[in-house]
């Protein structure tokens, strides 16, 4: 990404902005709008918010629209246009999408964030997004059976909070549903298992550099579908379906349980083990998309030494610029903090200081 | 916006309860009225006064009406054995306006959208039925849009009138309707209407 210009998002009413191809340094205090920056690049190559804040959110106070635009090569550009409740626009040299999901995938981007943790301390909900970020970003196929999904999923549990309400059971109904979610319950399951099957070496290489540490890691994919097909779990639950007025079984249930030293990470792993562990998931998530895309993503770090103290945050950058992880976009509340290692490691790295939705 | 009138802003107000109509086109068209003599409003208000007032749903394909049963399923040139199902009263139009269909409709009033909080039952979907039962019904068509609602109801009503024998057939979904069939153009329809298939119940 050469140049980012935003107009009314977040804090930021007018900004433009030059980068280096290699690392960019966002330093300044919190709340000055660093990680807003990263957000904007976050939203112009996937269509949304990393953190799930609506576009609402997103305009800058007393604006009623914003737009991000990034030129990613000499004639490469991307514009987003938004005003909230009224338009979502996204742009590829002057050709708006059809769809906003056609974008996603055409430029790749991880983004580690101090929340990340939740991968693992939260429910299944966090790392059913992990997978499907990741194929997203890599079948738009992919992202159609999951919407078709969810949305059949969405109209099915409405159906059954309906005829809960009316007490009259409607079995063509549900069958109608429970027939249009099978074709996308099964590309889903099988895209999902190929994927971990495919991501766990590359995830079990990272983490043996993060964390010197000699455990073994696992990632175990768990889905009912494993053993049973869509159509019979259907059946078998409707009873219970139908008293707790929602789908209780499918690939929305499905779980990546990870594992550590032969235990559950969430119970068995230290705080330290488990911020190594995320950080080893969404490495091998850029390496994971940077192969298979045969495109480096954008790698967008923000609050790194909440991860990492100072020595490890040196070890990182040095192995993201030895791998050449391409572009690297990284933020810190240290002025000087960041600086004093990145010099050592990179050849070509920009610093700018952020303050009050200015870089000055 | 200061009309100096209450006579006039009472009308300008009238015109923007319709949709796509903002306060300056509303302007335009009561000073528009104004210039006019004075019969130009009054059978403007008549003509809209009687329409509302006499329309009605045709008792048989509930599409509108002016008698009791519309011209459509009256006209003894109609082939009252095809039947073509669609969402609504406009889709009629567009396949009308194509001049290929010689069969009769069946307007549901909409697609099964519990989200939205439309059930089978808040559609006109228990009438087809006894339709299609008690006439000589021979084919049914549905020219529903290609959405997940969409299919959602196209599987619904298939079973629900399957067991009478008909043959259900649908609409070339693989041509764009721009995601609603009021908008295909009038030459596409038609060939779609031409080419539909035969619709493939995928749990039998
Ligand atoms: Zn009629």
């Amino acid at each position: 990404m050469l140049e980012l210009k935003l107009v009314n998002f977040k804090n930021y009413e007018d900004l433009r902005v030059s980068f280096s191809p290699q690392l960019n340094c966002f330093v300044g205090m919190n709340g000055m709008g660093k990680t807003n920056l990263l957000e904007a690049i976050y939203y112009l190559c996937m269509t949304k918010s990393n953190f799930g804040t609506n576009d609402r959110q997103m305009v800058r106070q007393g604006a009623d629209f914003f737009r991000i635009e990034g030129n990613f090569a000499e004639q490469d550009k991307v514009v987003a246009k938004v005003i909230p409740g009224k338009q979502k626009k996204f742009e590829r040299n002057d050709v708006a999408y059809d769809r906003l999901l056609e974008h996603i995938g055409e430029i790749p981007v991880v983004m580690i964030v101090p929340d990340d943790t939740q991968l693992v301390s939260e429910g299944s909900e966090e790392r059913r997004r992990f997978i499907d970020n990741t194929l997203s970003q890599l079948e738009t196929g992919y992202l159609k059976m999951l919407m078709t999904y969810n949305k059949v999923l969405k109209q099915r549990n409405a159906a059954l909070k309906g005829m809960g309400k009316s007490g009259y059971y409607d079995d063509q109904l549900i069958q109608a549903y429970n027939g249009q979610l099978l074709a996308p319950a099964d590309f889903i399951y099988q895209a999902r298992k190929k994927f971990i099957a495919e991501f766990l070496p590359v995830f079990q290489r990272f983490y043996r550099v993060i964390s010197n540490d000699a455990e073994q890691v696992a990632g175990v994919y768990v889905s009912k579908l494993e053993n049973d097909s869509l159509e019979n779990l259907l059946r078998e639950n409707e009873q219970k379906d139908r008293i707790l007025q929602r789908t209780t079984a499918g690939i929305h249930r499905d779980d990546l349980k990870f594992i550590i030293g032969g235990n559950p990470l969430r119970k068995f792993g230290s705080q330290g083990q488990l911020k190594s562990f995320v950080l080893a998931l969404k490495l091998a998530q850029f390496e994971f998309l940077k192969q298979q895309k045969e495109k480096k993503p954008l790698l967008l770090l923000d609050d790194i030494f909440d991860k990492l103290d100072r020595y490890r945050v040196a070890q990182l950058i040095g192995l993201l610029l030895d791998q050449d992880f391409g572009q690297i976009f990284i933020t810190d509340t240290h002025e000087n903090r960041l600086e004093k290692i990145v010099e050592q490691y990179a050849t070509n790295y920009r610093k700018f200081t952020v303050e009050n939705g200015k870089i000055i | 916006m200061n009309f100096s009138s209450t006579l006039i802003e009472e009308a300008v107000m009238a015109f923007t309860a319709l949709p796509g109509i903002g306060k300056k086109t509303a302007l335009r068209l009561v000073l528009h009225l104004i210039d006019q003599p004075g019969q130009t409003s009054e059978q403007f208000s008549e003509a809209i006064v009687k329409m509302r007032r006499n329309i009605k749903h045709c008792s048989i394909c509930h599409n509108v009406s002016d008698a009791e049963i519309c011209a459509i399923c009256t006209s003894p040139k109609r082939n009252s054995q095809i039947v073509c199902i669609v969402e609504t009263i406009r889709d009629v139009m567009a396949i009308e306006a194509t001049g290929q269909f010689n069969g009769v409709y069946h307007v549901l009033g909409g697609v099964i959208s519990p989200i939205e909080g439309v059930g089978p039952d808040d559609l006109n979907i228990e009438s087809l039925e006894k339709r299609v039962h008690d006439k000589k019904v021979k084919e049914v068509i549905m020219a529903i849009s290609p959405t997940i609602e969409g299919d959602t109801t196209i599987f619904y009503i298939s079973k629900k009138i399957k067991d009478s024998g008909v043959n259900i057939s649908t609409i070339a979904r693989g041509i764009s309707f721009g995601g609603e069939l009021e908008y295909a153009d009038e030459l596409t329809l038609g060939r779609s209407i031409a080419t539909r298939l035969p619709y493939q119940d995928t749990d039998k």
